[in-house]
């Protein structure tokens, strides 16, 4: 595990990203602390562009951009994260529990799936979203976990379903551990590298997914998210009217997390995936 | 007659990603002479398949050949251009039948057309119609079905596939034939009917001459006429069969020998004997004579110094062992 | 049965049928589960926008017939379900009293004409890029490899957007948006098909360049997975040239990137639903995104659902194509494994 890790700050893509996305994170969680500012106060004239005062200018009712930029990002942090753990959990879940078992339970667990994968996933979160009362952070992250597990449960099945023929499995089940122990002692150990980087890309799938619900319309309530921000540039015409620094930092934070995020990724594929690793 | 293939002091390390050397070919010797079949035997993870992969010019990262040379015709084929290799080599001279015989062929293609393939890169005048018929006749003199031809890989049992394999391998009558584990992934009578299909190649000689590798010993000794016996990346004994098996002159051959199961006369009264110690790890070899932290006859003083030379003690026998000489160049 | 080709075809049908139930029966409940009664609610909106009573009786009484809220609720899903089988998909609340089925029959070319030839085109480059790629290796390869990793995860509105931006507002080389000049409407005529594609060029743009990166990606990685397989090795060692080889090699990498191309149609529906708002496009993202805005359920509903039926067709149709491409799928099919 630890010569893994060395591998993977040896790799320059995953430095990269790892810096850039740590440098996301703490704008996000650092800055809102430092910041006095409130992002829903209206401080200056409309669409007014960056001065010294305001590093981003502002939006289309005068306020602060730079200060929304990171509470926005946050938010979008904050949601994907939770749809990522909760994505990642449910995936596994029903993932390992169809692959260890076999059978009919597998067919069915797998059978459901399926559906909900040929079911385009927009659909239902847009459906979702138009049905639900509140829509704060946290029950947008909900939302969109519960509709982006299948890919990580069809995954898990897959690698529960090679790992179950190994021979420290019977030793263990004839040692009489029932199946959630099973699962959580003998299996799921040896799929750590490969779950985590299943919720990786979970996270930033989460952060997309929010980010466009956002721009639909469907985003959260009384929260200022990356997403929200570009849906009011769209409905206030930022772009044809110039104002570049209400669409362009988002798109740039957004881009940011989810290219670091995935690189990361790519790098701990290549180092866990021997066969990518071209000599 | 001279010989076929000479190699001489081959070395193929792996390089692993933290930067260490597997020694899997270490100062390999080898001869292949005209109209034999070579075994070369070893336990699992002496080097052998890497040596299989060296000989038939699978040479990919992390694989690296180091040193030596394997000497073609008097010429070094490491130094062939690779047109020359890809041309008059490689299928032709040399070819082989790698180990996993089952994965060897592409799933999308119907074998006919990989055989056409194959026949038309080495003679380009050829038409498919005259490649095929050509194809037919092989497939027909040593008995496999026509159509398997026309089949796609998926559709054919394991040994029938091996049996292809060996066919297509000899299209276009190689002198020299490397099969790697060729019958490791069978059941007996599979064994048995692919053991045939050399033999047939031999006697019509289509084949000049099979190395043969493999972990299982009592095969050598109905098929093989010399033996080679590979230990942790050198080959500790290199001679004709009967004396291998017999009269084995190494440490190491001598208990390789006496801990085979045969269902023979005689061998129940023998004594059945597993080889102390556990096999050397490639990455750092035991110094001087690898097998010397296991031999019963380690000499202290000399064995630990240097790697012994492969000599030869009797008409085509080599041994490398300080017990028959070579302690002057310690 | 008696064809095993047959029961392939129907075991697909039925499957793809069934989704596509599940899909129209989230899309039946969903909206039911806002509390209180979304008719009231929107009538409500549109008296305190002015309009007359008794417009507003009559608003009331079509839409109570046609959701049928005084029935109850299984009563609803089948007249929910007949409607969608005869293709009735409602009338439109913000837009009363236009019909759904009109506003989508008017989107739905441009997105398609938009949408399907910005994914076939990304597909095809994308993957010749990759498996190119993958052959060559070396520096070009790590350059091809981390520009496909930036662009296949820019999210496709964002890189819309940036385009927007730079081409058609700072420097105007391309129109800000709409599928044509605003004013013009839409004939056969080339003046206004050739003003179309000057339109289309940012969109369909933007959304190829984010599907070659992915492509690319996927088609790499496919390829040095088969380029280190057992088969390449034997044909190799037989002295079969490398050009050949490459030929069996991306043959064998295509075919899961055929799966890939139907699964991108479902994936890549959303950004592009945005990436259509975010240039005006007169598509059914445009369509939805006002249609959200003003919490006009049936067409709503309606795109959901033609979104839903473009997707599964899709897939459908790729499916059936992949088992005549893939020798061991069809063996599958016709039962001969």
């Amino acid at each position: 595990m630890k010569d893994m890790l060395i591998l993977l700050f040896r790799s320059k893509r995953f430095i990269v990203g790892f810096i850039l996305f740590l440098s996301v994170l703490l704008f996000a969680l650092i800055g809102p602390i430092l910041n006095p500012r409130n992002p829903f106060q209206m401080v200056g004239g409309l669409f007014s562009p960056p001065s010294n005062e305001f590093l981003l200018g502002t939006d289309n009712l005068g306020r602060d951009v730079f200060t929304q930029l990171m509470y926005g990002t946050r938010t979008s942090l904050l949601i994907g994260f939770t749809a990522g753990i909760i994505a990642t959990t449910i995936g596994v879940s029903i993932g390992s529990v169809a692959g260890y078992k076999g059978g009919v339970i597998e067919e069915v667990l797998m059978g459901i799936t399926n559906v909900f994968i040929t079911i385009p996933s927009i659909v239902i979160l847009i459906l979702l979203s138009i049905a639900i009362k509140t829509r704060s952070a946290l029950v947008m992250g909900l939302v969109i976990g519960i509709t982006a597990w299948p890919w990580t449960a069809r995954a898990v099945r897959a690698q529960t379903s090679s790992l179950k023929t190994r021979e420290h499995i019977d030793i263990a089940r004839i040692s009489g551990f029932n199946t959630f122990e099973m699962i959580i002692g003998e299996i799921l150990p040896y799929m750590f590298s490969y779950i985590f980087m299943a919720f990786i890309l979970q996270f930033s799938g989460g952060i997309l997914n929010e980010a466009t619900l956002s721009m639909l319309g469907l985003g959260p309530f009384q929260t200022v998210s990356l997403g929200v921000m570009l849906h009011w540039s769209l409905l206030w015409e930022a772009v044809r009217t110039g104002a570049w620094w209400a669409f362009i930092p988002p798109v740039i934070c957004l881009s940011m997390t989810t290219f670091s995020l995935m690189s990361m990724n790519a790098s701990m594929d290549e180092i866990f995936n021997p066969r990518l690793r071209r000599g | 007659m001279g010989n076929l293939l000479t190699a001489n002091h081959l070395r193929a390390y792996y390089k692993t990603v933290q930067g260490e050397e597997i020694k899997a070919v270490d100062d390999v010797f080898l001869e292949v002479k005209e109209g034999e079949v070579l075994g070369i035997a070893g336990e699992s993870g002496c080097g052998k398949s890497t040596l299989a992969s060296v000989l038939s010019f699978t040479i990919l990262p992390p694989l690296y050949l180091v040193g030596g040379e394997v000497m073609v015709d008097s010429k070094n084929i490491f130094t062939l251009e690779k047109e020359i290799l890809r041309r008059d080599i490689k299928g032709k001279y040399i070819s082989v039948v790698p180990q996993g015989a089952m994965n060897s062929l592409n799933p999308t293609a119907r074998i006919k057309n990989f055989v056409i393939d194959i026949i038309k890169e080495h003679f380009p005048e050829m038409t498919k119609e005259e490649a095929l018929r050509r194809a037919r006749e092989r497939f027909e003199a040593l008995s496999l079905p026509p159509r398997i031809l026309d089949a796609y890989p998926h559709q054919l049992s394991g040994g029938m596939k091996q049996r292809t394999v060996t066919v297509i391998s000899t299209l276009l009558n190689p002198n020299i034939l490397i099969a790697d584990e060729p019958t490791s992934a069978l059941d007996v009578s599979s064994q048995k009917i692919v053991i045939k299909l050399f033999v047939e190649l031999l006697k019509r000689n289509i084949i000049k001459s099979i190395v043969f590798i493999t972990h299982e010993l009592p095969l050598l000794r109905h098929f093989a006429d010399r033996i080679a016996i590979m230990y942790a990346g050198k080959i500790v004994e290199l001679g004709p069969m009967e004396e291998v098996i017999f009269s084995p002159r190494h440490p190491y051959t001598k208990l390789l020998m006496s801990s085979v199961l045969v269902p023979e006369p005689g061998m129940k009264e023998k004594k059945i004997e597993a080889i102390p110690g556990v096999p050397p790890d490639l990455k750092n070899p035991p110094s001087g004579c690898r097998f010397h932290p296991r031999c019963p006859s380690y000499i202290e003083g000399i064995c630990e110094r240097t790697s012994p030379e492969l000599i030869e003690i009797a008409p085509s026998h080599r041994v490398s062992c300080f017990l028959y000489g070579g302690k002057d160049v310690a | 049965m008696k064809n095993p080709f047959a029961r392939y075809l129907i075991q697909k049908m039925v499957w793809y049928l069934l989704a596509f139930l599940i899909a129209i029966t989230l899309n039946f409940i969903l909206p039911r589960l806002i509390p209180g009664n979304p008719v009231a609610v929107i009538v409500n909106q549109m008296a305190t926008g002015g309009v007359q009573s008794d417009v507003l009786e009559r608003l009331y009484s079509t839409y109570m017939k046609e959701f049928g809220l005084d029935k109850p609720l299984y009563v609803q899903y089948f007249e929910y379900l007949k409607n969608i089988f005869r293709w009735n998909l409602g009338t439109s609340f913000m837009l009363y009293p236009g019909k759904v089925n009109d506003l989508l029959g008017r989107a739905l070319p441009w997105t398609i004409a938009l949408q399907v030839p910005a994914i076939l085109t990304g597909w095809i480059i994308g993957n010749l890029l990759g498996a190119f790629s993958a052959y060559k290796g070396g520096r070009f390869d790590s350059v091809v490899f981390t520009t496909s990793l930036v662009f296949s995860n820019i999210p496709y509105y964002c890189l819309a957007i940036i385009l927007l931006y730079l081409l058609g507002v700072r420097f105007t080389i391309f129109p800000v948006g709409g599928g044509y000049s605003f004013g013009s409407t839409p004939t056969l005529s080339w003046r206004f098909i050739s003003d179309a594609l000057y339109h289309y060029i940012l969109p369909y743009s933007s959304m190829v360049l984010v599907a070659l990166g992915g492509q690319a990606i996927g088609m790499r990685e496919m390829s040095i997975y088969e380029l280190t397989s057992d088969y390449v090795n034997y044909s190799r060692n037989l002295g079969v040239r490398d050009e050949r080889i490459i030929r069996y090699v991306f043959r064998n990498a295509m075919l899961p990137q055929v799966t890939g191309l139907a699964i991108s149609f479902g994936t890549m529906m959303g950004g592009a639903l945005v990436t259509e708002s975010v240039f005006s496009y007169p598509g059914v993202g445009s369509l939805l995104f006002t249609a959200i805005r003003q919490t006009d359920y049936p067409l709503i509903q309606g795109c959901t659902i033609v979104i839903t039926v473009a997707v599964l067709l899709a897939n459908f149709l790729v499916e059936i194509a992949y088992g005549f491409i893939d020798p061991r799928i069809r063996a599958v099919q016709l039962g001969e494994r």
